[in-house]
C-alpha cells in the first residue's frame, strides 16, 4: 500500500476514534503511533513515542500555556471579571439592550487577561446573566450574547488558540497576539451592533437599566484600571522584548494574584481553584498538542501535505476561492469539534498548502481563530453553549442556540471583512517589526 | 470555568455489578489520581515562584537564577503528567460526545469499554517506552547543558504517571464490559 493511501486510511480511522468519543488527544497519539510503525518500523514508532512525550512535556516554549490559564484563573478568582463587568454597566447600562453591550465589553475586557473561550464565557456569564434576569432581558439574547462574547477569549491576547498555532506552525507568539488585537475590538464592536438592531427591530428583547451620572460613570473607569494595568505590563513587556512569552505570562498570573491579594478577594480556596482549573486545562492543552505532533509525525511520512499542497496551487482556482473553501471546511469541521482538536489536526496537513498559495500565516492565523469562534458556539458541539446552559440552567439549550444566531452573522461578516482588508490583522505586527 | 464532574462510580450502589474489587480499585485510582494531581499543581506554582524570581534576578540584580529555563522546563513534565489521569476523571480530556450519546446505552457502554482499552493499550505502551528510555538516559549519564541535571529521573516520572491513568481506564473499561453483559 503506497504511503499517501496509509495516510488517507489514517485519517479515516482517527475521525472514527473521535466518533467513539475516545479523547482526541489520546486517538492522535495512538493512531499516529501506529501509522508510523506500519511505514517505518515498529522499533522505530515505539521510540518515537516515549522521545516525543518527553520532548513535549519538558519543552520550555510549552510552559507558556500553564502561565496564561494561571493568569485568567486568578483573574477570575480574584474577581477581576465582576469589576470589569461593573465598568461596562456604567457605561452602557443606560441604553437600552445596555446589559448585553456591556457584558460584550465586558468579555472583551476579560479576554484581555483570559485566554480562553470557555473561561470568557463562564467568568462573565456568572455575573452578567442573573443581572439581564433581573431587568427581564429576553433569555435568547441574554444567553447567545454571552456565549458568542465569549469567544472573544481566544482573539484578543493572551489566546491559547494563537499559542498553539504558533508552536505548530513557528511563527511569533507575539506577532499573533499583536495580530489579535484590531480584529478583536472590531468584533466587539459588530457585536454591539447586533444588538443595537435587534433591539431597535424588538424593543421589547432589552429594556432600558438605570441611569448612571458621569461622575459614577467615571468613577467605574477606577475598576479596569488594574486590568488595564496588567495588561499593559504583559502585553507591553512581551512586545517590547522585556519578557518572553512565558515569562510575560508568569507577570501576569503574579499580578493577577497580587490584585487578588491586595484587594483581599483571593483566599485559600480560590487559589486552589485556579491552581486546579489551571492544571486540568494545560493537562488538556498539551496532550492534544503531543497528539497532534505524534499524529504530525505520521502524516509527515505520508508526504500528504506536500502532495496536498502540489494539487492545490495546480488548481484552476483562484487563490482567493481556495481559501474560503479551507474557511469552509474549518467551519463544518467546527461544528463537530473542538476549536482546539480542529486546529492541531489540520494545521499540519493545511499549513503548507497555506504557505504555497503565497498567504500571509499570521493573518491565517486570525483566520483560523475566527472561524473556530464560530465553531465554539454552533451546535451541536458548541463548547460556550455548553458553559452558559451550566450557568443559565433554567433556559433551554435550543434557546440559546437560538440566540447566538445573529452573532453568527456578525463573526462571518468579520471574516469576510479580514478577508478583504487583510491589514486589520497584520497592520499592528507589521509595525512592531521583527 | 468549567463544569467538575466526575465519571468515576465508586460507591457499591452505583456500580452495576457490586463488587468489592470494583469499589477498593475506584478509590485507590481516584486517591492516587488526586494525589499526583497534588504534585503538578505544586509544580505549576514552582514554575510561577522560578520565574518570577529569575526576571527579578535579571532585571534588578542582573543575575538570572542559574538553569531557569531548564527546571521549568522539567517542571512542565510534572504539571502535564501527573495531572493525566485526574483530569481524565474529571472529563477534561476534550472528546467529540455528539455521535455516542445519541446511542442507546449498552451501545455507549461497549464503545466505552472498547476506547477503554485502547487507552490502557497505549499508556501502557508510553510506560515502557518511557522506562526504557530513561534506562538509556541513565547508562549513558545524559544530563542538562547548563545545570547537568540528570534527564532520566523526569522519563522515569512520565513512565510512573502512566500508572494511575492505567487504573482509572482499567476501571472505566471493567465498569463498561460489566453494564454490556449485565441483563
Amino acid at each position: 500500500m503506497s504511503p499517501v493511501a496509509v495516510g488517507i486510511i489514517g485519517i479515516i480511522i482517527l475521525l472514527f476514534t473521535f466518533l467513539l468519543s475516545m479523547p482526541v488527544g489520546f486517538a492522535m497519539t495512538f493512531v499516529g503511533l501506529i501509522g508510523f510503525c506500519y511505514l517505518v518500523s515498529p522499533e522505530a514508532g515505539l521510540s518515537l513515542l516515549a522521545r516525543d512525550v518527553f520532548t513535549i512535556f519538558s519543552s520550555y516554549s510549552l510552559t507558556v500555556i500553564p502561565m496564561f490559564i494561571l493568569m485568567g484563573s486568578l483573574a477570575f478568582a480574584s474577581g477581576m471579571s465582576r469589576r470589569v463587568y461593573d465598568t461596562s454597566y456604567n457605561i452602557f447600562g443606560q441604553l437600552r439592550g445596555g446589559l448585553v453591550m456591556s457584558t460584550i465589553a465586558g468579555c472583551a475586557g476579560f479576554a484581555a487577561i483570559c485566554g480562553s473561550t470557555s473561561a470568557t464565557a463562564a467568568a462573565m456569564g456568572r455575573v452578567a446573566l442573573p443581572e439581564m434576569k433581573r431587568y427581564h432581558y429576553d433569555d435568547s439574547l441574554a444567553t447567545g450574547s454571552v456565549a458568542a462574547a465569549g469567544s472573544l477569549g481566544i482573539l484578543i491576547p493572551p489566546s491559547t488558540i494563537f499559542i498553539v498555532y504558533g508552536i505548530l506552525t513557528q511563527q511569533s507568539i507575539g506577532k499573533l497576539f499583536l495580530s489579535g488585537v484590531l480584529p478583536g475590538l472590531l468584533l466587539a464592536s459588530l457585536f454591539i451592533l447586533v444588538v443595537v438592531f435587534l433591539c431597535w427591530r424588538r424593543p421589547s428583547l432589552a429594556p432600558r437599566g438605570e441611569e448612571t451620572s458621569w461622575k459614577n460613570k467615571m468613577k467605574g473607569l477606577a475598576g479596569i484600571l488594574e486590568m488595564v494595568v496588567l495588561f499593559t505590563l504583559v502585553m507591553g513587556g512581551l512586545f517590547l522584548g522585556w519578557f518572553s512569552p512565558m515569562q510575560a505570562g508568569a507577570v501576569g498570573a503574579a499580578g493577577a494574584l497580587l490584585i487578588g491579594v491586595v484587594r483581599r478577594q483571593l483566599n485559600w480556596s480560590g487559589f486552589t481553584f485556579a491552581v486546579t482549573d489551571t492544571v486540568k486545562v494545560t493537562c488538556q492543552v498539551i496532550i492534544i498538542v503531543t497528539g497532534a505532533v505524534i499524529f504530525g509525525h505520521f502524516i509527515a511520512v505520508t508526504e500528504i501535505p506536500l502532495i496536498l499542497a502540489d494539487w492545490v496551487s495546480g488548481l484552476p482556482l483562484p487563490s482567493m476561492a481556495i481559501m474560503g473553501l479551507i474557511v469552509l471546511m474549518y467551519l463544518i469541521g467546527g461544528f463537530f469539534m473542538d476549536a482546539l482538536a480542529m486546529i492541531t489536526l489540520t494545521i499540519p496537513i493545511i499549513y503548507p498548502v497555506v504557505l504555497t498559495l503565497g498567504f500571509d500565516p499570521i493573518w491565517f492565523g486570525v483566520i483560523v481563530v475566527l472561524v473556530t469562534e464560530m465553531g465554539v458556539i454552533t451546535p451541536p458541539v458548541g463548547i460556550n453553549v455548553y458553559v452558559i446552559k451550566g450557568i443559565a440552567e433554567d433556559v433551554p439549550l435550543e434557546t440559546i442556540f437560538k440566540g447566538i444566531f445573529p452573532f453568527l452573522g456578525a463573526l462571518i461578516v468579520a471574516v469576510v471583512i479580514l478577508i478583504f482588508f487583510p491589514q486589520i490583522a497584520t497592520f499592528l505586527p507589521d509595525i512592531a517589526g521583527p | 470555568m468549567s463544569q467538575i464532574t466526575s465519571d468515576i462510580d465508586v460507591s457499591e450502589e452505583q456500580v452495576s455489578y457490586p463488587s468489592v474489587i470494583i469499589v477498593r480499585l475506584g478509590k485507590l485510582a481516584t486517591s492516587i489520581s488526586r494525589w499526583v494531581s497534588w504534585i503538578a499543581g505544586a509544580g505549576v506554582v514552582a514554575m510561577l515562584a522560578l520565574t518570577i524570581a529569575d526576571i527579578i534576578g535579571i532585571k534588578l540584580f542582573k543575575s538570572p537564577v542559574p538553569g531557569a529555563i531548564e527546571i521549568v522546563g522539567f517542571l512542565g513534565i510534572v504539571v502535564t503528567a501527573f495531572a493525566i489521569a485526574y483530569t481524565y476523571i474529571l472529563r477534561g480530556h476534550i472528546r467529540v460526545e455528539f455521535f455516542v450519546t445519541q446511542l442507546p446505552l449498552r451501545w455507549r457502554a461497549g464503545i466505552n469499554a472498547l476506547v477503554s482499552l485502547v487507552g490502557i493499550v497505549l499508556f501502557v505502551l508510553l510506560a515502557w517506552q518511557s522506562y526504557l528510555y530513561g534506562h538509556i538516559l541513565q547508562t549513558t549519564g545524559e544530563v542538562s547543558m547548563t545545570q547537568r541535571i540528570p534527564f532520566y529521573p523526569f522519563v522515569y516520572a512520565i513512565a510512573f504517571s502512566c500508572i494511575p491513568i492505567c487504573l482509572v481506564l482499567l476501571l472505566e473499561f471493567i465498569q463498561s464490559a460489566l453494564r454490556v453483559v449485565q441483563k
